[in-house]
Order: C-alpha cells, then structure tokens, then sequence
C-alpha cells in the first residue's frame, strides 16, 4: 500500500469525473494504443473534458480538439493527466 | 511510385479524409450513383470508382477510397487502405488525393492533410462540416490556410453541394497543369513513426490553425453586433492548444442520449424500432416475392411439363432466383435504416453504450446491431457486420450470427413444439419457445467467449481489442446518401453472394432429384395431384440425397432418428423453413387436407423406424431435433454471405463443422438424457 501522498502521483484520464476538465500532462508510451490516442489529438498540453460515462462507466467520452471521442477506460489509463 | 500524368491515361483522383468527414458524400455528390464497389484483392476492404458525373465536364475517374486517421495503420485493413492509395492494384498511382476536412475541428484532419502533402502528393482540400463551424461563431480562412499548405483549398457545403464547381475548376487546372508540365513528382510516404514527430507536428498545426480560424460576428442581419459573442471567441482563441469546443447542442443532447437510464430506454426503443421493421416490415414483401416466384415456377413447369427439363427451370433455376431475391427485403430495410441512424449520430452512441458486456467475450459495441439482426436473418446480419473496423471483432461477430435464432427457424420450432404440446396449451408452447431463444443466446456468449480464446488459430485474425470512436455531431441523416448505401448493398449482395446460392441452391435440387427422376408410381384411382406428389415423394426417396440419408443413418440412429430425417435435414440447406415440406415429402404425406400441419402431425406420430414399430418421433427425439436446430448452421445463403463477408472459406467452413457437431452433440445428450430419466 502506498500511503505517500504525494502531488507527483500519477493521475489518469480513467479516473475523472463527469464534467472535469484536465491538462493532458503524457501519454503512456508501452500503451499498444498509445500511438493511436496521440494521432487522433490526445496530446500533451490539450486539454480534454470528460463528457460522459457509458452505463458501467465504460467507455467514457471526451471533448478533444472541437469533437467528442469515446474510449474504453483501459485506453483512458494511458492519458496521464 | 510516381506521377505520370499523360494524354491518353485518365487522371484518377482519389477521395480520402478521417471517417465523419463528409468523403463519401462528396464521392456521392461527384459520381451520382453510378458507382462500381470492389473488394482489393484478397481482403476485404472496400473502394468505389467511378467517372465524375458528365455534367460536369472534367474528363476523371474518382475513387472512394476507406477513411483513414493517419498513413501508420493500426491494423491490417487499414494497411491495406493506405498502401493501396499509393498504389492502386489496377488503377495505380492517384494523380491528386481530395482530402475532406472537417473544418470544425481543423486540427485533428490537418494531421492526415501533412503526412500526404509531405508525402509528395498533389493534394486537394475540401473544407466540409462549415455550418458546424459556424454554429460555434468561427469561421475560417480558406485563402490562408491554401498560402500556408501550398495546395488548394475548396469549401465544400455537403448538404446544397455548393462549392462542388469550385472545386471542380480547381481540380480541372491541377490536371491541365500536370498535362503540360514535363517533371515527374514521386510520392514517398512520409510519416515518421516517433512520438516527437508526431507532437512536433501537432504544434505546427495548431500555429495553422490559430492563423486560418476566426471569430464571427453570427447576428449579421442584426444592426448591434453581438459583443458577448466575439468576446466570448477571443477568450477561447487566447488558450493554448487547440480552442476548439465541439458542437454544443451536441454535448447537451448527449446528456440524455447517452444518460444511464434514459439513454438505455431510448437506444433499445430504437433497436426495437430497427428489429422489428426487419422482422415485421419486410414479411409481407418476401411474400411478395416467395409468391410471384412460386407463380412463375408453377407457370414454367405447366409449360415446360413435368419432366426433368421442366423441373430443372422451375425447381432449380427459377425457386433458386427466388431463394437469393427472398432476403433482398430484409436487407433493403435494414440497411436504409442503419444508413440512417449512422449519418445521424446516433450509431455511434449506441455502440458505446452496450460496448462494456460486449466486450466482455471479444466483441465491440458496434457489433450489437448486426447480432440483434441476425434474429431476424443472418443474411443481412451479416453483411451488417462490415460496420465494424476491428477486424478481429469483425470476425467473431459474424461467426456467432448464425447462433442468433432467425426467423426461419419459427416454422421449424413451430411444428415441433406443436408435436410436443397439444393445442389447448398455447401458453406452454410459448414459454418453450421463449426457453429456446434464451437457451440460443445463452450458448452464442459462451461459444463466443471460447472462439475468442483461440481468435488467432481459429479466424485467422487477433487484433487488439480496442474501442477508439469518434461520436459525430448529430445532424439531420442525408436521405439519399443512406438510399444511395443502401442500393450498393443491395446490388453487391445480387451479384457476388448471390450466385454461390444460387449455384448451391442446384446443387442441392440435383441431389434431391436425380437419379430416379421419373419414378413409377401406382397411379390406380388417384387423382392428379396426388400422382404428383406420390412421384415427388418416390423421387426423393430414391434420390442421392437419400442414399447420403442412408449413409449418415449411423450417425442418426443414436438421435433416435433415421435415414428420412436425415434427408430432410440436407433438404433444408436449402432455407430452415424447407424442412417442414421436406419431412412431408419424405413421409409421404400425399393427403392433402385443409390442415397441412395437422396432417403431417398425424403422419409423424404414426411414423415408425423401417420394418419395426418402433416410433420415430417420441417426446425425446423431438426435443433433440429443438436442440439440433438451434445450433446447425442449416442455410446455404449463410455460407456463401459468410464466405464473401470474410474473404475466404476458412470461417463459413469452421462454421458448419463446429455448429453442426455441437448441434449433433448437444441433441445426443438431450435425447438419451431425456430417455435416461424415463421420458421417451
């Protein structure tokens, strides 16, 4: 159990709220989608909103770049916010 | 690979774009509907081509080629689409790449507009989704943006289809232009695949974007300028990073759409809504055509007369014509509506909402609506499946489709449980056939899981799973876009699964009737009709589809069955719904009283195993034959969709083998399990 804290503990997209908005701070390179989050406007210095939630809480949409584009948490925990 | 633009070769201009991008409908705008669709070689990846509409006077083949995100695929079919628009296995290199470009979110489609520009390409842009943009109170410079790219930029409104002139001119001097220069351009693809690169593109190309985009005064007719409004622009435009919002009634509306309760009522209301209009709708018109070909089939063999030339044209061509036109209402209607619920947004929400379980056992959100279809007939569920990218998750759905329990297994099930339960107790007949079709679901999620488990041995195919989609802005659906799908659909599914079931369909009436095709039957105080179906009933029971009857008996003793069963069961390859008339024929069910059902009812209680009075239907072997039924894959038509759906044999063939030994094996335990506790 980890109980450092600390504020340089790693956040993820997967983990935010209806409504919340975020900085993209990276994205997980060893993600096999990484590369594909990137391509399509996931990066660093974007900032990014999380719309919706799917019944499950998963997948979950996001505002990127003037659209809406939903993923499944798994490829959200790549987007370190 | 380059460019070589002579006077005698047709220029070829290639149409790409990000999925949502208006590509296909400016390839509808450009070429009417006059479209040839074709399969690249050996996959299953689609393109169009076709010549730009005459009226517009640019003498130049357009081809639609799939949507792509960026020039590094991530999968093998998007491999497929970005090699092949480099070099095109039988029109070659494009001469110039259309890219569409949303406007509205200009940053995310300049990234595929620079890996082609950078690529060498003569590259056209056309700006769509300008309204969109509008709505958001911004507007873009179409001038700057072609001064900073180099190329030549188009708006292009989808919807009136101006600026589709503009566009042509432009590409009309492009060509004139190629025509006469003397230097060859060589395309190279440039996309580098390193993280720094791509990141390093994304700031170039919001430095574009913050040139070419600014705000607009909206309430221009108004004589006050809406202050809050412009305000409200500069402050976003001031923010790092791209500025852009996406459409506001979109994220409004997307509160309740995709909302946990509401979201779940409204999308199985729709599902409803789909199914029960491939269900409901389209019965009355398969009558339709089940009745004019069975007037035409009557008409040939009164002309023709009963002989084996008169049957072959009536039973063999004529039915089989019938059997492949029979789905063409199903796909008709379910194609249109999905063409519909895609171009309006909506698809696309509903694949997320029910992704989580799907993805569970290897499936994606989006291969919902071809599962829910295939209750109504694998014949369009599948060829819906094509909706899915994931080329994995493409496969393993059209493998379980043929689990779903369709709608020819009705008179099936019907006529069994009918034997089962006497009449009075419609109510117990009903819950038997609501147990069925769970128990049919039920095994499609397990087999589904387990097929997963070996994806890669057993479809040929592991992808990653993974569930990246856009969801588009809702708009107002383009009917004639989804008319115009839906007739491509319509056409590839005559002309290239069409003749394997009609060649198999053939096949089958061949085994059916011959040898013996003229039998001698005692024909003393019988009426006409009757001698036919005496002589129907005599030829199948001699035919070679009997001798396999006679072969397979082994195999069908332990299900408490026999050689006639066994034929009927290869009579109805041909459809499902082929069995009950079959069984009559086999049973010589020659009577032919009011009460066809009730009269085959009577000849399967008294039917009995040859030479013995040992009865063949009993309430165990009827369960069996359930048991069989929602398992076998009995349907030619759904072999030959599955083979061109999937590129090969290799599934259709895995198909029937698997689902007809867990059918086999599944109606042997029902059968002895049922005797083991006494019931017989």
């Amino acid at each position: 159990m980890n109980y450092n804290n600390s504020e340089d503990q790693m956040k993820t997209a997967a983990e935010m709220k209806i409504g919340e908005k975020a900085i993209i701070e990276d994205i997980d390179n060893e993600h096999p989608s990484s590369h594909r989050l990137m391509e399509i406007g996931f990066t660093p210095g974007q900032e990014i909103e999380l719309l919706n939630k799917s019944i499950f809480n998963d997948p979950i949409s996001f505002s990127i770049r003037g659209t809406i584009i939903a993923i499944r948490k798994n490829e959200a925990s790549s987007i370190i916010i | 690979m380059t460019l070589q633009v002579t006077q005698n070769k047709i220029p070829l201009i290639a149409i790409t774009g990000q999925p949502n991008s208006g590509k296909t409908t400016l390839f509808n705008q450009l070429s009417g509907k006059k479209f040839k669709t074709v399969n690249y070689p050996g996959s299953t990846v689609e393109y169009s081509i076709s010549k730009i509409l005459s009226k517009y006077s640019v003498n130049a083949n357009i081809l639609d080629s799939p949507g792509i995100i960026s020039l590094i695929p991530s999968s093998p079919d998007e491999e497929i689409s970005v090699n092949t628009l480099f070099e095109h296995p039988s029109h070659g290199t494009p001469d110039i790449i259309t890219v569409t470009v949303d406007a509205s979110q200009l940053s995310r489609h300049l990234y595929l507009v620079r890996q082609l520009i950078n690529s060498g390409f003569k590259v056209v842009i056309v700006l769509t989704m300008l309204d969109l943009l509008h709505k958001k109170g911004l507007d873009i410079s179409d001038k700057k943006l072609s001064e900073i790219l180099k190329s030549p930029v188009v708006r292009v409104d989808s919807n009136s289809g101006k600026g589709v002139d503009v566009f042509l001119t432009t590409v009309n001097k492009l060509i004139t232009d190629l025509q006469t220069s003397k230097e060859i351009n060589s395309v190279i693809k440039y996309a580098p695949d390193n993280k720094e690169n791509l990141l390093k593109s994304y700031i170039e190309i919001e430095e574009i974007e913050k040139d070419v985009i600014f705000p607009v005064n909206k309430s221009e007719s108004n004589d006050k300028p809406d202050l809050n409004k412009i305000n409200e622009s500069l402050i976003v435009l001031n923010n790092r990073g791209t500025f852009q919002k996406p459409d506001e009634f979109t994220i409004k509306l997307d509160r309740i759409v995709l909302h946990k309760f509401w979201g779940l009522i409204i999308f199985f209301l729709t599902m409803l809504f789909m199914f029960t209009s491939v269900f409901y709708l389209a019965a009355p018109l398969m009558d339709i055509v089940n009745d004019s070909f069975s007037f035409l089939s009557d008409n040939a063999s009164q002309i023709l007369g009963n002989n084996w030339f008169g049957n072959l044209i009536s039973q063999g061509v004529i039915s089989g014509v019938g059997s492949v036109l029979v789905f063409l209402p199903q796909i008709l209607i379910l194609f249109l509506i999905l063409g519909l619920l895609e171009d309006s947004g909506f698809l696309a929400r509903g694949a997320m909402l029910i992704d989580k379980p799907l993805s569970k056992i290897g499936l994606n959100g989006k291969s919902f609506v071809p599962m829910l279809s295939g209750f109504a007939c694998a014949i369009p569920a599948i060829m819906a499946a094509r909706t899915i990218t994931n080329r994995k998750e493409r496969m393993l759905t059209i493998f379980i489709i043929p689990l779903m329990s369709c709608s020819a297994r009705l008179p099936v099930y019907a006529l069994l449980i009918a034997f089962l339960i006497p009449q009075e107790e419609a109510f117990t007949g009903g819950l038997i056939l609501t147990l069925i079709y769970i128990f049919s679901i039920m095994s499609s999620v397990i087999i589904a899981s387990i097929v997963n488990k070996f994806s890669g041995k057993l479809l040929g195919s592991k992808d990653d799973s993974s569930f990246i989609l856009e969801l588009p802005a809702y708009r107002k659906p383009k009917v004639s876009v989804a008319i115009s799908n839906m007739f491509s659909n319509a056409k590839q599914y005559i002309f290239k699964a069409g003749p394997i079931i009609l060649y198999l369909s053939m096949l089958l009436w061949i085994l059916t009737y011959f040898p013996n095709y003229d039998p001698v039957v005692n024909e003393s105080g019988k009426g006409e009709d009757e001698i036919v179906l005496m002589k129907n009933s005599e030829r199948i029971a001699t035919s070679y589809a009997s001798e396999i009857g006679y072969f397979i008996e082994p195999v069908m003793k332990p299900l408490g069955m026999d050689w006639r069963v066994g034929v009927s069961l290869i009579a109805t390859f041909a459809a499902r719904e082929v069995f009950v008339s079959s069984l009559m024929l086999i049973f010589k069910v020659t009577d032919t009283g009011e009460d066809i059902q009730s009269t085959l009812l009577s000849a399967m209680r008294n039917a009995t195993f040859e030479n013995s009075d040992i009865k063949i239907f009993t309430t165990a072997t009827t369960a069996g034959l359930i048991v069989f039924f929602v398992f076998a894959l009995q349907c030619l038509s759904t072999v030959a969709i599955a083979k061109k759906e999937t590129g090969g044999w290799r599934i259709p063939v895995l198909q029937i083998i698997s689902f007809t030994a867990i059918a086999y094996i599944f109606a042997f335990i029902t059968v002895n399990g049922l005797r083991f506790f006494g019931i017989n």
